[in-house]
């Protein structure tokens, strides 16, 4: 009888202690509301017309005050251009910078956001990426939300205008100039003492490597081939067809890097073990100790950070130039 | 069990999944707020949450639910197999490929380009069991064990297309194992309205045939004999169960097990009547999906579990509970 009666309570009580009220997010601060009236008043602001990167026409009325951030690029690029105080919402793997961990989730590791928490957040702006589907645009615009969808930059300059673009329509024009200027200044150093260099190190840049005999790496068309040329390095691999390609550890050998770049240390991954891996230990790159953990974030967010890892990249395959 | 009816009391249930798929999601709304919103004051916020998220997804997964649950007790009356399900020939394998291809290609973003993908997976996976069935075909037969040897040898040819193909185009290989794990997170009317009519010709020759997959229940040349036609009932069947499987998975994507289980706890708890079973799992697969939509979407809110990885995870336990305290041994 006992266990009866647990069988039918058990998934109630899972059930309540999902939905608890503790669980969901808190009440919206009205105050942000208040806010809005004056400065229509004061200043008239012209309406903001953006087409986006579905070919969308998107209208403000004024600059966006409470953003919601699809995905980790947007949500960098919102707090470095000095907007992380007017994001409300943002996707689950957004992690930087570190404020982000106060910030609602709104889901969405998984491919599915929580439409209904979007929502209750009463946002006026929803910054979408690449990475979303346009399918979770039209459905977000169907429940009468704003929607911005910024399309992948292929250069530092399609960088530098997607920072333009969410500076216009968050309002924060001036800051974002500085920071693009800081920015190109520190690309123009890189390039600058690169100048004297003539010789190329040859890379290779570890993605995932789960499978010694045929790790992951990141062929032409990618941020990663873009920024080891422009840190005055080759990569391996840029002759191969696919973005991110999977290469026999034989191919591998005949390719023969310089360098390798370990963007999957965070995993665990470390100049030790791969010297330790089964045939690994021929690679020059082995023998001469030329391999580098690296914060793959720096690289796979399309977003200010690639500068950083820009600098470090050509620090790594140059470490001459940098003393 | 046995002095309620089975129909009152599993409507009774998928009022209730109903009721609380309407009530829990990732944003908490009180029993006021809900009451509010339902009749049209409250917030527009909770207006909004309710009336345009919640409850076209809850009709969308009941629907669902259906299709699957109702075409997998078709599937295993028809094979006269235990372990069919609803993508036995090769529907799930077929959709996916059809969703994968649509994937890599870049739509306009109108209208027809958001349909592309529920589209394609819709027409790939009814060309599957074409194929499967004219492969299965001898003379004028559709030999069973023919029909299941075909289906799963295409589906691991599709299935390992799809794979191939998810790892060429890198891009979207988010967007396709979301869609091959199954969800309905992006559900609006739009969705209900092009997979309504499949789902309820499909669904609806099933309601009706129920005493013909038990003349088949004895073999098909008994049944034969009985009076069937067999290989025309085989066919009748086989379209109407995929076309209400292909419509299901088309915006769902592929939900494993609902299928497979929901017919047999049907068949263990009020027999394996067909003119019964045949209804009781269309209300229970409703029901059983329902409830594994709730749990995927508040364990781990606001973020969302693909509701595929849940049906397994709450199904399995649940089966193997009615199947160890049945009494019924030799239910199948």
């Amino acid at each position: 009888m006992f266990r009866k009666i647990l069988y039918l309570i058990l998934p109630v009580v899972i059930l309540l202690a999902a939905c608890s009220p503790s669980a969901m997010n808190t009440p919206l601060p009205q105050t942000a509301t208040g806010l809005t009236q004056p400065t229509l008043v004061q200043t008239q602001p012209a309406p903001i017309i953006l087409t986006d990167g579905l070919g969308r026409q998107v209208k403000l009325v004024s600059p966006a005050r409470r953003v919601v951030s699809l995905a980790p690029s947007n949500t960098e690029i919102l707090f470095a251009i000095g907007a992380g105080s007017q994001v409300v919402g943002r996707d689950e793997l957004s992690d930087y910078p570190a404020a982000v961990a106060g910030i609602q989730s709104v889901g969405g590791s998984m491919g599915n956001f929580s439409t209904e928490t979007i929502v209750a957040l009463k946002p006026d702006l929803v910054l979408a990426a690449e990475i979303n589907p346009p399918e979770l645009v039209k459905t977000l615009e169907n429940l009468g939300l704003n929607v911005y969808y910024l399309p992948n930059p292929t250069t530092l300059d399609g960088m530098y205008a997607n920072l333009r673009t969410v500076a216009e329509l968050t309002g924060h024009r001036d800051e974002t100039s500085a920071l693009i200027q800081t920015l190109k200044a520190r690309v123009a150093v890189v390039d600058a003492k690169l100048v004297g260099s003539s010789a190329k190190p040859t890379v290779f840049y570890e993605l995932d490597a789960t499978d010694a005999s045929k790790p992951y790496t990141a062929g032409s068309g990618t941020f990663i081939d873009l920024l080891i040329q422009r840190a005055g390095g080759l990569n391996v691999a840029a002759t191969l067809k696919d973005q991110y390609p999977q290469v026999s550890l034989e191919e591998l050998v005949v390719l023969d890097p310089d360098i390798i770049v370990l963007s999957d240390s965070a995993y665990g991954e470390t100049p030790q073990k791969v010297a330790a891996r089964p045939g690994w230990g021929t690679l020059a790159a082995v023998q001469k100790e030329r391999m580098y953990p690296f914060d793959y974030h720096l690289l796979s967010i399309p977003g200010p950070r690639l500068v950083d890892g820009l600098e470090q990249l050509a620090e790594m395959l140059h470490p001459e130039l940098f003393k | 069990m046995k002095r309620i009816s089975p129909f009152l009391s599993s409507f009774l249930l998928l009022l209730l999944a109903l009721i609380l798929s309407l009530a829990i999601g990732s944003v908490f709304l009180s029993p006021a707020q809900l009451w509010a919103a339902l009749t049209g004051h409250g917030t527009e916020t909770s207006r909004t949450i309710l009336w345009a998220i919640r409850l076209p997804r809850t009709v969308l997964i009941a629907l669902t639910g259906m299709a699957l649950s109702g075409s997998g007790a078709t599937y295993q009356g028809l094979f006269r197999n235990p372990l069919a399900d609803p993508f036995l020939i090769g529907v799930a394998s077929g959709a996916g490929l059809g969703a994968v291809i649509a994937m890599s290609i870049n739509w306009p973003y109108s209208f027809w380009g958001l349909l592309a993908i529920p589209m394609a997976a819709f027409i790939a996976a009814l060309l599957t069991v074409f194929i499967v069935y004219s492969l299965a075909r001898v003379g004028r037969t559709v030999p069973t064990t023919n029909l299941i040897l075909a289906g799963v040898a295409f589906s691991s040819f599709a299935t390992s297309l799809t794979s191939f193909l998810m790892l060429r185009s890198t891009n979207e290989i988010r967007r396709a194992l979301a869609w091959l794990m199954g969800g309905a997170s992006q559900s609006d009317w739009t969705a209900i309205i092009a997979i309504a009519p499949y789902l309820f010709i499909g669904l609806g020759v099933l309601l009706i045939s129920g005493q013909t997959l038990n003349l088949m229940q004895f073999g098909d040349e008994q049944a034969q004999q009985l009076g069937l036609n067999v290989t025309r009932a085989k066919t009748i069947l086989l379209i109407s169960a995929s076309l209400a499987t292909a419509a299901a998975v088309a915006f769902s994507g592929i939900i494993g097990f609902i299928g497979l289980i929901v017919p047999h706890v049907m068949r263990l708890w009020w027999g394996a009547d067909y003119r019964r079973l045949i209804p009781l799992s269309i209300i229970s697969g409703a029901t059983a999906l329902l409830i594994s939509d709730i749990v995927a979407r508040v364990v781990l809110a606001p973020q969302e579990i693909p509701v595929g990885i849940v049906t397994a995870l709450v199904g399995a336990p649940f089966f193997l509970w009615v199947l160890r305290r049945s009494k019924n041994l030799g239910y199948w």
